[in-house]
């Protein structure tokens, strides 16, 4: 027997810049079974109640990426979200335009951005010419190759990341989630030549302003862990090329900064990223901390058994040539 | 209760504050907090950054501390529970967990995986009870507007951390009304603080950090609350620029999580080290009534 209806509230956004004054949320209220997809909900308002709904969507199975937007305020795809939870959790189902994106009318945004971000990172393979392709077939990798691309190379670029990101919010710099996880998909392929470059270039384009609040990963619809394959850039970006940005100089420093008493020693990890000059603009503020909590500046520790933890910084320290 | 205490280097340091207050709170709830010595920091998101298997390693070495002692090992900070949890995630990969022995072992470390990592947000609300807490009170934050700011590494990776949902978690509002407050909902506090790339590029996390706290401010909040320390530096510690950068005025005070069940259990600010926050939490305070006995 099928499920019984339920009445759905459902909140949209609408706005038409240079036409509405500001957006304005319009109700619908409609009568589905809980199961049934946000997407679905909507071409249902647009046939029968409001044919001026714009929205963008395609396949409706979760593959072609098109129809991200805000559902109760999470970034996700329309089609594969059902009323029914929304509804539970929240009582109504407020559907908003991805964010960080431009509007271009109602739920339709403008993706110059997160694409001109896809095609800074270069999104292609640069083959070696010294290794061509062998002829007639293509070039193969072993299973542990194919492995290190963990799942990114399922992602569909829906932008949901990028819309559920506060480092892209907040700083143009930011590549965003999406066009990370495709760099590190052509970063771990042996087939490209390009590693070295590739690497060296991000840590100066934005890389390092990954906040690693884990918010794409919740946000991805197909489990490509953006940030937990930005985490393994940073490792490798500092392998590469060593700590010569703010971020990786906070990262490496913060490392041999506990190795030293077994315990942060917090104003000296500021000098160590900044640099004696680099801090000067910190001073004011760092000032005003140390009233309050003057121990900041105090060299605390060290714990007890820090040779335990030296063997173990020894065992794990990066070998040359790595 | 017994628990290993692991209270984090920033609790240890600028952030005594957040030890005090939880060595108060604990001690009237009848928590034992075991104290470890040779803990070593938690590599706070950072060493992780510069080298993974390292940042597994040092954490199995405090998680073996805590075994040897056959205790559950309860943070005060959101990411030390998140760094500690993640280790022990990585190290169910035999992988992992082949490297990370060979180096432990000989040095008579034994991780073996047995010891919870909690974090005391959730002692209080899943061990202690609301109830409890509920009848401990004798100062109720009665008519006082609170913004619970939970801080990424509690609730994600949602599928690792296998707590409460990342985007409507409640437990924070939830020991809050048991303190007799009002918790305010607002979208930011599941949100990022800033505060990993205030050392990288300080106006940007400025400006996210400004962000969270109007965001709150504009939803009625007139006090925030947080479970980490590190989210304290950035809403606390760097309001002043964080303010500037959003261009508004933010005026708000952020108590450490169990300075508010300290104030609400009957503490006095000193014993609750509220003077050493850089935003005033006077007028908070102010409101409240007298203990009652």
């Amino acid at each position: 027997m099928p499920d019984a209806a339920v009445p759905v509230p459902l909140e949209v956004y609408r706005f038409a810049p240079g036409v509405d004054a500001a957006p304005t949320y319009r109700r619908y209220d409609l009568a589905l079974t809980p199961h049934t997809p946000v997407l679905t909900a909507l071409l249902k308002v647009r046939a029968e109640l409001d044919p001026t709904l714009a929205l963008r969507y395609s396949c409706r199975s979760a593959i072609c990426g098109s129809c991200a937007m805000r559902i109760n305020g999470k970034s996700r795809l329309a089609c594969e979200t059902p009323v029914g939870p929304e509804l539970e959790r929240h009582g109504r189902v407020v559907v908003e335009p991805m964010a960080n994106q431009p509007v271009l009318r109602d739920l339709v945004v403008d993706q110059a951005p997160f694409w001109q971000e896809y095609e800074r990172i270069e999104p292609h393979l640069k083959l070696d010419p010294r290794h061509p392709m062998p002829e007639g077939r293509p070039n193969p990798m072993t299973p542990a190759e194919v492995e290190r691309f963990h799942d990114t190379p399922r992602c569909i670029a829906c932008a949901a990341c990028y819309s559920a990101c506060p480092a892209v919010a907040a700083d143009p710099a930011f590549p965003g989630p999406m066009a990370l996880a495709k760099l590190y998909r052509f970063v771990v392929d042996p087939r490209d030549a390009a590693r070295q470059d590739r690497l060296v270039r991000i840590q100066t384009e934005g890389l390092w302003l990954c906040l690693r609040c884990h918010l794409c990963t919740e946000a991805c619809p197909k489990d490509v862990r953006p940030s937990e394959r930005i985490r393994d850039l940073k490792e490798m970006a500092i392998a590469a090329q060593g700590p010569t940005e703010p971020g990786s100089r906070h990262a490496v420093g913060f490392a041999s900064n506990v190795r030293e008493r077994g315990t942060l020693q917090e104003a000296k990890l500021v000098r160590q990223t900044f640099g004696v000059l680099g801090m000067l603009p910190q001073v004011p503020q760092g000032i005003r901390i140390w009233r309050k909590k003057p121990e900041v500046t105090r060299r605390p520790g060290p714990i007890e058994g820090l040779d335990e933890l030296e063997r173990i910084y020894a065992a794990f320290e990066p070998k040359d040539g790595r | 209760m017994r628990l290993a205490y692991y209270p984090g280097c920033v609790a240890q340091e600028s952030g005594r504050e957040l030890d005090l207050a939880t060595r108060w709170v604990c001690r009237s709830l009848g928590i034992e907090l075991v104290e470890f010595p040779r803990f070593s920091c938690c590599g706070s998101g950072f060493v992780d950054e510069a080298n993974e298997t390292l940042n597994v390693a040092i954490n199995a070495r405090n998680l073996a501390i805590a075994e040897g002692a056959g205790l559950d090992l309860m943070t005060v900070c959101s990411t030390c529970q998140g760094m500690l949890t993640l280790a022990k995630i990585r190290l169910q990969d035999p992988a992992v967990r082949a490297k990370v022995d060979a180096v432990l072992r000989p040095m008579g470390i034994d991780y073996r995986g047995t010891s919870k990592v909690t974090h005391l947000l959730r002692v209080l609300v899943e061990d202690v009870g609301l109830e409890a807490i509920r009848a401990k009170v004798r100062r109720p934050l009665a008519g006082i507007k609170v913004g619970a700011f939970y801080g990424c590494h509690l609730l994600r990776p949602s599928d690792e951390l296998q707590w409460e949902s990342p985007e409507e978690p409640h437990a924070f509002e939830d020991l809050l009304a048991a303190l007799g407050a009002e918790p305010v909902m607002y979208r930011g506090r599941v949100l990022c603080c800033g505060f990993p790339i205030q050392f990288v590029k300080p106006e940007t996390a400025g400006r996210i950090a400004g962000r969270q706290i109007l965001d709150a401010k504009d939803h009625g909040a007139e006090a925030m609350a947080t479970p980490c320390p590190l989210c304290h530096i950035s809403l606390d510690a760097y309001q002043a620029p964080a303010e500037k950068l959003v261009g508004r005025s933010l005026d708000m005070p952020i108590f450490h999580l169990p300075q508010l069940v300290g104030l609400a259990l009957g503490a006095n600010p000193d014993e609750l080290g509220l003077a050493r926050h850089l935003v005033p939490t006077d007028a908070v305070v102010a409101k409240l009534a007298p203990a009652s006995r």
